[in-house]
């Protein structure tokens, strides 16, 4: 049985999903002046959709680079190319990269919290409600 | 992926934040200065004004090879690449008495234009604190993240 079940493995994986997220934004506010550079963003991918679309193969030789490599990340990175806020072709929107910064930590603590209330439950189940 | 990239990110914006000012800085200071360098000719030149350049730093191999292997390589950070000189032409005032003066009278000035300057120093400054920011922004998600199990 799976003493600690889905439920971490979800956080983990929105947890994962979150510090990429803010890796984007902190690159995306720190080429605020570079010319045509182009805001990422980090959108969730639909982890049970991508699993059952693995390829089934083998490797002959363990240097050969892994075929179910892109399973075990619920994120994906995407360049916002289609729009441009300055004259220099550069598109990162300030404002909004500070908003995404703030809303991102607030998510990130709520992660943190409900993971350790998950752990929190189980520890008092091991101690038998003691 | 290092758990400090976020931070690492933060701090390459922070040094091309910083360089920016001291180019601006540099700039300032010479706005008056007819002797910066000399041409072919062996005679002095006015200051030119400085300009800095910056890429993203995932132009490397490393990282196009990360994107070829794997769709998730994150992006990172900001590097200067460059320090360019502007060649708009110098500034020309009549003062036939400076030592610099052609045969017509006049002097070539830099063409540092302190108007610009300052905007490109208020720029810099506020990139710099936007930088600062997200630097404690992830500073304080990785103290939260030594909570998890407490």
């Amino acid at each position: 049985m799976d003493l600690f079940g889905g439920t971490i493995r979800t956080l983990e994986g929105s947890l994962d999903f979150a510090s990429a997220k803010n890796q984007a934004v902190s690159s995306n506010i720190s080429n605020i002046d570079t010319p045509n550079y182009k805001a990422k963003d980090v959108a969730f991918k639909d982890v049970l959709n991508n699993a059952s679309q693995t390829i089934e193969a083998n490797r002959t030789d363990e240097k050969h680079i892994p075929f179910d490599q892109e399973v075990q990340s619920s994120y994906q990175v995407i360049t916002k190319g289609n729009t441009s806020y300055n004259h220099n072709g550069n598109n990162v929107d300030l404002d909004k990269e500070m908003a995404e910064l703030a809303k991102n930590q607030i998510y990130y603590n709520a992660l943190i919290d409900r993971i350790n209330g998950k752990f929190g439950s189980l520890q008092s189940v091991v101690r038998g409600g003691n | 992926m290092s758990i400090f990239n976020a931070i690492n990110a933060s701090t390459s914006g922070l040094t091309a934040g910083r360089l920016r000012m001291d180019v601006v800085s540099s700039n300032i200071a010479n706005a008056q200065n007819t002797r910066a360098t000399t041409n072919e000719n062996g005679e002095y030149e006015p200051y030119r004004r400085k300009l800095v350049v910056t890429a993203p730093q995932d132009n490397s191999f490393q990282s196009f090879l990360h994107k070829a292997q794997n769709a998730n390589s994150n992006p990172s950070g900001v590097e200067v690449t460059n320090i360019i000189e502007d060649e708009t032409p110098f500034k020309l005032e009549y003062n036939p008495e400076h030592p610099d003066a052609n045969e017509a009278g006049f002097i070539e000035l830099p063409n540092v234009d302190p108007l610009k300057e300052m905007v490109d120093l208020m720029s810099a400054t506020r990139s710099y604190e936007a930088n600062i920011t997200s630097l404690n922004a992830s500073k304080s998600m990785l103290m939260k993240a030594l909570e998890i199990g407490k």
